[in-house]
């Protein structure tokens, strides 16, 4: 871990990112959701924000795989004093033009309103042939670890 | 540990009410459609879907229950959300869906709607 000062002269602690890389795979969702709740945790944030990462998390794969069910997400975590960013990367291809893709009922603006909500910022891009999106969730009832 | 997802539909008279437990997410969202919509298809009176034991859901089951919903508008169908938990609560509103739903607290109180 390093240790670096702000202006205010509160020490931010920025740790080792975290890497998670799991297949496509519905089932394995629960891997991403399940390194949210601990980094969070680890990261100080309370109760309610640990939920809110997990589920924020959960969304961001959701949009990134996009329907798909090949390639592999690639997560990194990072945590920044009371910040947690995550960036999620779809090595395969995306799922839209995918037999059966689930935004029969509005799934992905779903996702994109639930984001919006639960984290200070997020976004997507397809660049490079790659889908990647990423956000950042501040925690306001920070507890130092 | 989080419950383990799984669906039970237990028939009172007319109304059918439906159990749902464990975490509701893209993983089983597709077996949670085939339970509702079989039983919207096979249903005489209300549905009450009780979310009581729900510790997750994410915007693919918000997605299927919403398909339901419309399911059940085509058939005459009334459906009902059973959901007490602060944080499941949270997510509809967040998602504008607590104006689409009829939701109570208590399994009694959708019965008695």
């Amino acid at each position: 871990m390093t240790g670096s000062g702000d202006p205010s002269g509160e020490v931010r602690t920025m740790s080792e990112p975290v890497e998670l890389c799991i297949p496509v795979q519905s089932d394995l969702i629960v891997l991403a959701r399940l390194t949210a709740a601990t980094v969070a945790s680890r990261a100080g944030f309370d109760v309610e924000e640990v939920d809110d990462l997990r589920l924020a998390v959960d969304e961001l794969c959701v949009l990134v795989a996009d329907g798909g069910t090949s390639g592999r997400l690639t997560l990194s975590f990072i945590t920044d004093g009371d910040v947690v960013e995550v960036i999620c990367a779809l090595d395969g291809p995306a799922g839209v033009e995918e037999e059966g893709h689930p935004d029969e009922h509005g799934e992905r603006e779903l996702s994109v309103r639930i984001l919006d909500a639960l984290v200070d910022e997020h976004g997507d891009e397809f660049d490079d042939g790659q889908r990647r999106g990423w956000l950042r969730k501040r925690s306001v009832r920070h507890q130092p670890s | 540990m989080d419950e383990a997802f799984a669906v039970e539909e237990r028939n009172h008279g007319d109304l059918v009410h439906v159990v749902v437990r464990g975490e509701l997410d893209v993983a089983t969202a597709p077996t949670l459609r085939e339970h509702l919509h079989a039983t919207v298809d096979g249903s005489s009176g209300p549905v009450v879907v009780d979310l009581l034991a729900v510790t997750f859901i994410d915007s693919t089951a918000l997605g299927v229950l919403i398909g339901t919903k419309e399911l059940a508008d085509e058939r005459g169908t009334d459906l009902r959300l059973v959901i007490e938990e602060a944080r499941i609560i949270k997510i509809f509103e967040i998602t504008g869906l607590t104006d689409l739903f009829s939701i109570s607290a208590t399994v009694a109180e959708a019965s008695a709607r």
